[in-house]
């Protein structure tokens, strides 16, 4: 084996700085998304909190507005903080049954909140996709939105038959939506954040608990939607769930699990609290964790799979050590030749000094004229240009002009100039080769 | 842990369908591998019992090529199984014969031989960096390896430069030749010493005969003349910013480095005695001329290292310097840049010091990028606007020339492949001129 480490090397992170300013923004940019994420979550009410749309609770998750406003319109509400007793108190009479945390009901009982006496209605708050099987369901959850938004009840361009969220009017019901098949008889309304399904037992389904929570009541028209979906003549039973319920246990273990199980409760309907019996043995053999993808391949499989990934970690152990570290040299400086003459070059240009740049070209040909043509270096510049003009034969104005004259206007005059003074001085350096072109 | 290990480990996992008990048999092949993984780390030779040394060569011309040989001596009673890298710095070019992928075997007791050849590419001290020895066991499942163990042998090997103006020296060494013969014929003259006095033989310049010599003995005696020797001759390497510069493909620093070589190997051979000294903002090297045998290969060797540094020159210091060391009159070869900058705040305060006791001479490259920028018409603005700025640097470069020459100081700006042997006949020159 490796065995043991190395010792500590010299730090080979020779670019700190560098590192920072990468990870600097990188890190406020993840906190700021870490920070927005727990401030949502923190804000989102939970259907697991306790008091979450109870009617006792007063916090801001609470429903005990609701309550009151219930009672205020002459319905009586019932409170039960159990599935069996819920459904019990709801058997007796068409009535609402009111589940604002479906998915805190044992799946197995979820069946049974659709049966219920004729003339009664379901209203079930932000039901989960297993909720909405459970109970077999026309529906499916579509999209779901970060926040609620508010929305009329035919915000889509369909009509709203539904005459309670008419009367509401705009209203916060739209956070998870619900996609109705076509063919089914469920209206939709706020864009599919509410959806009845007619039946035996009518059920209505609700994407947002905004309108019955005490803190967003009085919003919109969010008390109006609320009263209307649980008023009416009917009673309302409230299921108020603390918590996930309990798997109901019981005497009565029945090897068979399933549909059997489920039809004979299903018919029976005074018998409910009799059936609790039959959970246990089906939570035993399906615990919560377990996956089906375990039984899909044989323990050889998994077991294969397990000695790869230990033979991979082997291999990354022996990729990881190297032999030996890389070997810095410092390298020697390096200037470019001309450096300093080039970088003048590009300044005078970016200043546009073309006055200065000719009269640094005028005079260097000078200097080289003036000792060809054996005149002292201080003669005059008519004395400079006649005798120039006079060995090369040019016009004595021109070359006045040319060693004398203005700055140049611009780039392409300085050009020119500067091609000039190279052809004049050349022509006096070398007459032979000058006199050919001309 | 090695590729066999998991190799092992994974060859096992296909035997895992055949198993009663999968898990099991993951858990067993896993215990087995790391079992044996362990057994043979312990059965690997320990690193402490190793020892390494070199041997081989200590200094190499640049573009030659050195071996330099690492003995891996096993003193453990277990045969070694080992890998090993010799790692040397990028520059020093190394190729070892024994690539690091191969596994060495060495008996107890025994010693392995791996010999690197190097080829440095760049001049001065290439060392080596770092040894790795990667003890296997029998099964190489396992190995035993640590930085520094065994400790790294310290080898430096200097390559040194490349002194490519050497082609020049038969050339001038005739040159030298031709001006003793004339001296000599010539008699009695500049730049040349008295040397003995002998008797008159036939065809002797009666001018020679020293008559009060002649009138002490009972012959006629003449006074023999030699040219000058033992003179002094110092060579100033700058290496501060300027000699950094870039020109043609060689550092500036390179370029007068051989020049020097080349005028050390000239007035050695002409009998002056030669001191080197090379600095920029503090001392570099300094090589002084007594020894004269080995004295080219001591002065190679001490400016091998020399590498130019980033800062202002130190003329203050180098004349300091120079005056300390030279009582006599010698000349002063300074090699550096003719830079308006540098020299003018630099050189020229301190140069009147200089000049009154030592004859100076300044060597300098000259940049061939000035003269293409000023030889052919301009293209483009571009060109005008460069061609401008080269004309003015060329102008500066002039009046430094004129103030150092106004101090008596023979400047050589030559292009950095002339510059070696226009240097060796400036001092030839002055030589035959007896101005030494």
């Amino acid at each position: 084996m490796t065995a043991v480490p190395a010792p500590p090397r010299p730090a080979a992170a020779a670019h700190p700085r560098r590192r920072h300013r990468l990870l600097i923004p990188l890190a406020v940019a993840v906190l700021l998304i870490v920070v927005t994420l727990v401030l949502h979550a923190v804000d989102q009410p939970d259907p697991d909190d306790p008091g979450f749309l109870s009617p006792v609770a007063t916090g801001a998750d609470g429903g005990s507005r609701l309550a009151a406003a219930l009672r205020g319109q002459g319905v009586p509400v019932r409170r039960e903080t159990d599935t069996e007793r819920a459904l019990a108190a709801a058997r007796t009479g068409p009535s609402t049954l009111f589940v604002p945390a479906p998915d805190l009901v044992q799946p197995a009982v979820l069946r049974d909140l659709g049966y219920l006496p004729p003339g009664s209605r379901l209203v079930l708050v932000d039901p989960s996709r297993r909720a909405v099987d459970g109970l077999d369901l026309p529906l499916l959850p579509a999209g779901r939105r970060w926040a609620t938004r508010v929305s009329t009840p035919d915000a889509d361009g369909r009509p709203c038959p539904l005459p309670e969220a008419g009367r509401a009017g705009a209203a916060a019901a739209e956070r998870q939506r619900y996609a109705v098949p076509a063919d089914s008889a469920a209206d939709r309304c706020y864009r599919g954040g509410l959806v009845r399904v007619p039946g035996r037992t009518e059920v209505v389904v609700i994407g947002a608990s905004d309108p019955f929570r005490n803190d967003r009541i009085d919003e919109w028209g969010n008390r109006d939607l609320a009263t209307g979906l649980l008023g009416g003549a009917r009673p309302v039973v409230w299921l108020d769930l603390p918590g996930p319920e309990p798997a109901p246990t019981g005497p009565s273990a029945s090897p068979t699990p399933g549909d059997g199980d489920r039809s004979g409760r299903g018919t029976g309907d005074g018998r409910d609290p009799g059936s609790d019996g039959r959970e246990p043995d089906r939570a035993g053999e399906r615990p919560p964790w377990d996956n089906p993808l375990w039984d899909a391949f044989p323990a050889w499989f998994w077991a294969l799979l397990a000695q790869l990934a230990l033979a991979g970690l082997l291999v990354l152990l022996w990729r990881a050590r190297r032999l030996g570290p890389p070997v810095p040299e410092p390298l020697p400086v390096t200037v470019r030749s001309a450096e300093t003459v080039l970088g003048r070059a590009r300044l005078y240009r970016r200043a546009g000094a073309r006055d200065s740049a000719a009269e640094t070209l005028r005079a260097a040909a000078r200097d080289r004229l003036l000792p060809r043509l054996n005149l002292p270096a201080d003669a005059a510049p008519a004395e400079v240009a006649a005798r120039v003009a006079a060995y090369t034969g040019d016009d004595p104005d021109r070359v006045a002009e040319l060693l004398h004259g203005a700055a140049p206007e611009n780039d392409q005059e300085l050009l020119a100039l500067a091609r000039d003074l190279d052809a004049l001085t050349r022509t006096v350096a070398h007459p032979t080769e000058g006199d050919d072109p001309r | 842990m090695t590729r066999r290990a998991a190799l092992l480990l994974g060859l096992g996992a296909a035997t895992l369908p055949a198993w009663p008990a999968p898990f099991l048999g993951v858990a067993l092949m896993t215990g087995v591998v790391l079992l044996l993984v362990a057994l043979d780390w312990a059965l690997a030779v320990p690193l402490h019992a190793l020892t390494a040394t070199r041997d081989g060569d200590r200094t190499v011309r640049l573009d030659g090529t050195a071996t330099v040989t690492l003995r891996l001596a096993n003193g453990s009673d277990r045969t070694l199984y080992a890998q090993v890298r010799d790692a040397w710095v990028p520059s020093a070019g190394a190729r070892p014969d024994v690539p690091p992928e191969r596994v060495l075997t060495v008996e107890p007791g025994g010693v392995a031989a791996l010999p690197v050849r190097l080829t440095p590419t760049r001049r001065g001290d290439r060392p080596a960096a770092a040894l790795t020895v990667r003890s296997l066991g029998p099964l190489r499942l396992a190995f035993r390896q640590r930085a520094g163990r065994p400790g790294t042998p310290a080898w430096t090997l200097r390559a040194l430069p490349r002194f490519d103006s050497r082609r020049h020296l038969p050339e001038k060494l005739s040159k030298l030749r031709i001006i003793d013969g004339v001296q000599v014929t010539r008699g009695r003259g500049q730049g040349t010493e008295f040397d003995t006095l002998r008797e008159y033989v036939i065809g002797d310049d009666v001018r020679s005969i020293d008559w009060r010599a002649s009138a002490r003995r009972a012959d006629v005696l003449v006074r023999t003349w030699r040219p000058e020797r033992d003179r002094r001759l110092v060579c100033v390497l700058d290496t501060g910013r300027t000699a950094a510069v870039r020109v043609g493909d060689e550092p500036r620093l390179d370029t007068a480095i051989d020049a020097a070589l080349l005028l050390t190997a000239l007035a050695a051979r002409a009998g002056d005695r030669v001191d080197l000294l090379a600095a920029d903002a503090t001392v570099r090297a300094t090589v002084t001329g007594s020894g004269r045998p080995a004295l080219l290969a001591r002065l190679v060797d001490a400016v091998a290292p020399l590498q130019p540094a980033l800062v202002e020159t130190d003329f203050e210091l180098i004349a300091g310097e120079v005056l300390r060391r030279e009582r006599q009159r010698s000349l002063v070869v300074l090699f550096t840049a003719l830079e308006p900058g540098a020299l003018g705040e630099g050189l020229l305060p301190v140069l009147p010091r200089l000049a009154a006791r030592h004859r100076v001479v300044l060597a300098a490259t000259h940049d061939p990028v000035l003269t293409g920028l000023t030889a052919g018409p301009p293209a483009t603005p571009d060109d005008a606007y460069a061609a401008a700025a080269a004309w003015r640097a060329l102008a500066e470069r002039e009046r430094v020339r004129a103030a150092l020459s106004r101090h008596g100081v023979t400047v050589v700006d030559a292009p950095a492949d002339r510059l070696a042997p226009a240097v060796a006949d400036t001092y030839l020159r002055l030589k035959s001129l007896g101005q030494l």
